[in-house]
């Protein structure tokens, strides 16, 4: 067992460190991408983090990685999560690349691969469907073969981003077969592909999600990442790559860090905050809730860099704490802000530049890559091994429920 | 990074679990309840052959060597089985302190007793006065005097939670010599033979239900000057990394305790019908398992993590507190979320084994720091961070961004992007 990182990985992560330092003007990270500046401003640092390799530091070299290992790329993690980055095409980099990396073509790889990892291009993935949240292979998108085109309709719901995209990752229904996932195909699509249009859909906290619409969207058969009625095993084992998210605890830390030099500097009634005992407390929760998160996702990237499955005993366990302190630490914060908790960035008397009321809204948002309840059935099903409702059960339910409102 | 165990960990966790189920079953656990030594002897002598009571101590003392990762493997699994033994009184606690700050005829006297499994001891720490204040464990605790006569000293009072009092041979005992400018200073550390005359001992019935805490009451016992541990006034600092380590390895074993909790409830959620069905298909019952199986797995990372620092030798105040602090939470939580699981049949105590586990995970929570103690030593040393680099500068200062933005309301925000014609 070994909690250190070599030297070669500290001085990654110095080298990483100071890139960010050196490019960043200050903390930004609490500022939607809501104007176009900002959004330039993103985009140019994706370029140029990408033209280092420091976008996709695990991919090998020849796709414009750095080959590192696994540590190595959650390092890179960490200091990403210490600055604040969220890459514009976060997708790109964390779900498609690694998915085409799997499953990809040979072309399909020397086409998009480079593309992402320079950070020229931004994807969005559109899995969810109003009929297919947590149920993700009850989708009603449909692609059928039409001579060579494979033609696409259907909506794609709480899709996230505020960029223009230029490619969409689409998960669609290929067969009507019993079980649901059998049926799934991936598929790249052009943002720009006639009959694709959007409607944006506004979250708590300032960011964006959008509405995605198929409308006899035509695609070629080079559209189509991994083999036909395979999608939904595709991407869940691409999904694994979202868990070990190191970058979390180190966000989540560097946060705390600024709240605590926020209370050392700040009096009620004349005694520095950090010397009440109650925020004292509040702030060692905190800091232990971070270290529990850090441990997990850590050693959840670790499993990944031993080429393991991620087994039962840390199977998204980080999504999990992180949950429960997304519930938790914004109300924890709020309370030592009192009611200057309540003013949102901008406003004259807000602390801390707001961002612990950004944080508090934007936490109702988190949700993505599956809910806590998702997580749980996972836990209590595949870890724990307890028994789940037979769909048969379902069937019975749904028919009584339906007896019962006939007879009311 | 690397969060394996190594091969020999998991030939020690194996050989450990095995021997523990055989030789240490409920039944064993509930006699020595009763007992006044509080352990089977003949248990605790098969311990020492197995090489458990030397194992962090070097091989010139006849100890193995090995890591307080090692011991904390161990721990886990002593934990799980509840095992009845004065390991964390005498190898630690005192046995750590020795190897520290003892000399060397101290040294090559006790700790091979220790290793043969032929002598106990127990650290006489906290205090009847300031422990309801919580300085329990705070060198502000120590207030009994030694005073010196000669080459003896005297020490009067009384020590009170004296863990393993009534089985030990020796007692390690922190007291008072003079009140220096800290209170960690002053502090004196003497061995004191546990049948010396003017020492008596009361037990102390506890939520566990054994005799394993004492009042020990000195009156004017008199100890020989030699039998100073460490420096004389000097005793804080080689007790508080003993203390340290104790704490981690104590974490361990509620580690263990819990997860051996968890699984009788995951256990009794999957064989346990009513309605016709087990009841581990109720989300509300799955819900207590999974909260117990968090407790677990996050809390062990950190015990290892804590653990392997220590062995490594880097100072980790910060993360000790962390361990100690999430570990009285997480492990009566779990047993707690057991207790809703098992119901009926976790609280008889005569059938089940969980009000064993129940009753130790409360006192283990209070022994060596409550969590209000370690949590404030967090809170001491995150105090210390620095600020983050390059903090939030002005709002939205070096962006233009429009006017109606710059206090951002978001529903303002939704009707702008509504109202756009193009999106992008």
């Amino acid at each position: 067992m070994e909690f250190g990182f070599t030297e070669e990985q500290e001085k990654l992560r110095k080298e990483l460190h100071d890139f960010y330092a050196t490019e960043l003007p200050e903390d930004v990270s609490g500022v939607p991408a809501l104007s176009r500046e900002l959004q330039d401003f993103w985009m140019d640092l994706q370029r140029k983090a990408g033209k280092k390799g420091y976008l996709a530091p695990g991919w090998p070299k020849e796709w414009g990685g750095l080959g590192l290992g696994h540590i190595e790329v959650g390092i890179a993690n960490e200091v990403e999560g210490y600055w604040g980055i969220a890459w514009p095409d976060g997708i790109g980099l964390h779900i498609v690349g690694p998915g085409l990396h799997l499953f990809g073509t040979e072309e399909q790889k020397k086409r998009f691969l480079p593309e992402i990892s320079s950070g020229e291009k931004i994807w969005y993935e559109c899995f969810t469907e109003p009929e297919a949240g947590t149920d993700e292979a009850n989708q009603q998108t449909r692609a059928v073969k039409k001579g060579d085109k494979w033609v696409i309709n259907g909506q794609k719901i709480y899709i996230t981003g505020g960029y223009k995209p230029d490619w969409l990752y689409v998960e669609a229904r290929t067969a009507d077969t019993i079980p649901k996932h059998r049926g799934l195909t991936l598929f790249c699509v052009k943002a720009d592909t006639p009959g694709v249009t959007v409607t944006a859909l506004p979250c708590m906290g300032g960011y964006r999600a959008n509405i995605f619409y198929f409308d006899n969207v035509e695609v070629g058969d080079d559209a189509i990442v991994g083999q036909i009625n395979q999608g939904f095993y595709h991407v869940m084992a691409t999904f694994e790559f979202e868990r070990s998210n190191t970058g979390i605890a180190a966000r989540a830390k560097r946060e705390l860090q600024e709240l605590i030099d926020f209370c050392r500097n700040t009096k009620r009634n004349g005694k520095p905050l950090i010397k009440d005992p109650m925020v004292r407390r509040a702030l060692a929760k905190m800091a232990i809730d971070i270290e529990v998160l850090r441990l997990a996702a850590w050693r959840t990237a670790w499993r990944f860099g031993e080429r393991k499955r991620l087994g039962p005993l840390d199977f998204d366990l980080t999504g999990f704490f992180s949950r429960l302190n997304a519930y938790t630490h914004p109300n924890l914060k709020m309370d030592i802000l009192g009611a200057y908790g309540q003013l949102p960035m901008g406003s004259k008397y807000a602390k801390l530049d707001g961002a612990i009321e950004r944080g508090w809204q934007v936490t109702r948002s988190y949700h993505y890559a599956g809910t806590m309840e998702a997580i749980k059935i996972v836990l209590a099903g595949r870890v724990l091994g307890l028994p789940r409702i037979p769909a048969k059960l379902h069937t019975t339910i749904m028919q009584a429920l339906q007896e019962k409102e006939k007879q009311a | 990074m690397n969060f394996e165990l190594s091969e020999e960990q998991k030939m020690l966790k194996k050989a450990a679990r095995e021997f523990l189920e055989n030789e240490c079953p409920e039944s064993v656990v509930r006699k020595a309840e009763d007992s006044d030594l509080g352990y089977p002897p003949e248990l605790w002598k098969k311990a020492a052959d197995l090489g458990w009571l030397g194992l962090i101590y070097p091989e010139k003392y006849g100890g193995s060597g090995m890591s307080i990762l090692d011991l904390a493997i161990l721990y886990e699994e002593m934990g799980r089985a509840l095992f009845p033994s004065p390991h964390l009184s005498t190898v630690v606690l005192c046995g750590l302190t020795i190897l520290e700050a003892g000399t060397e005829e101290q040294k090559s006297e006790l700790l091979p007793k220790i290793t043969r499994g032929e002598l106990v001891m127990a650290l006489a720490l906290t205090e009847p006065e300031p422990t309801w204040d919580g300085k329990g464990w705070l060198p502000e605790g120590v207030t009994v005097p030694a005073t010196p006569e000669g080459n003896s000293y005297v020490i009067n009072g009384i020590k009170l939670f004296v863990h393993d009092a009534l089985a030990a041979n020796y007692l390690l005992v922190a007291t008072r010599t003079r009140k220096g400018r800290r209170a960690s200073d002053g502090i004196t550390l003497f061995l004191v033979d546990a049948k010396s005359p003017g020492i008596s001992y009361t037990v102390l019935r506890t939520t566990a239900g054994d005799k394993r805490q004492c009042e020990v009451v000195f009156d004017r016992v008199k100890v020989p000057a030699k039998n100073i541990v460490g420096k004389l006034h000097g005793g804080w600092a080689p007790l508080e990394r003993a203390i340290n380590v104790g704490a981690v390895l104590l974490s361990a074993q509620m580690v263990g305790s819990a997860e051996k909790a968890m699984e009788m409830a995951v256990n009794h959620a999957k064989t346990r019908i009513q309605f016709d069905m087990p009841i581990g298909i109720h989300n509300w019952v799955q819900e207590y398992c999974i909260m117990a199986f968090a407790d677990v797995q996050g809390t062990r990372n950190l015990v290892y993590e804590a653990a392997w620092m220590l062995s490594e030798g880097i100072p980790c105040d910060l993360e000790v507190a962390m361990t100690k602090a999430r570990a009285n939470e997480a492990c009566t939580d779990a047993h707690w979320q057991a207790h809703q699981v098992l119901a009926g049949v976790g609280f008889t105590t005569q059938d089940s084994v969980l009000p064993l586990h129940t009753k130790r995970g409360k006192v283990w929570q209070l022994y060596l720091g409550e969590t209000d103690h370690w949590m404030e030593k967090v809170a001491q040393q995150i105090e210390k961070w620095p600020a983050p680099e390059k903090p939030r500068g002005k709002p939205l200062g070096i962006f233009n961004v429009p006017e109606d933005l710059q206090v951002p309301n978001w529903d303002v925000w939704a009707n702008q992007i509504k109202n756009k014609g193009k999106l992008w």
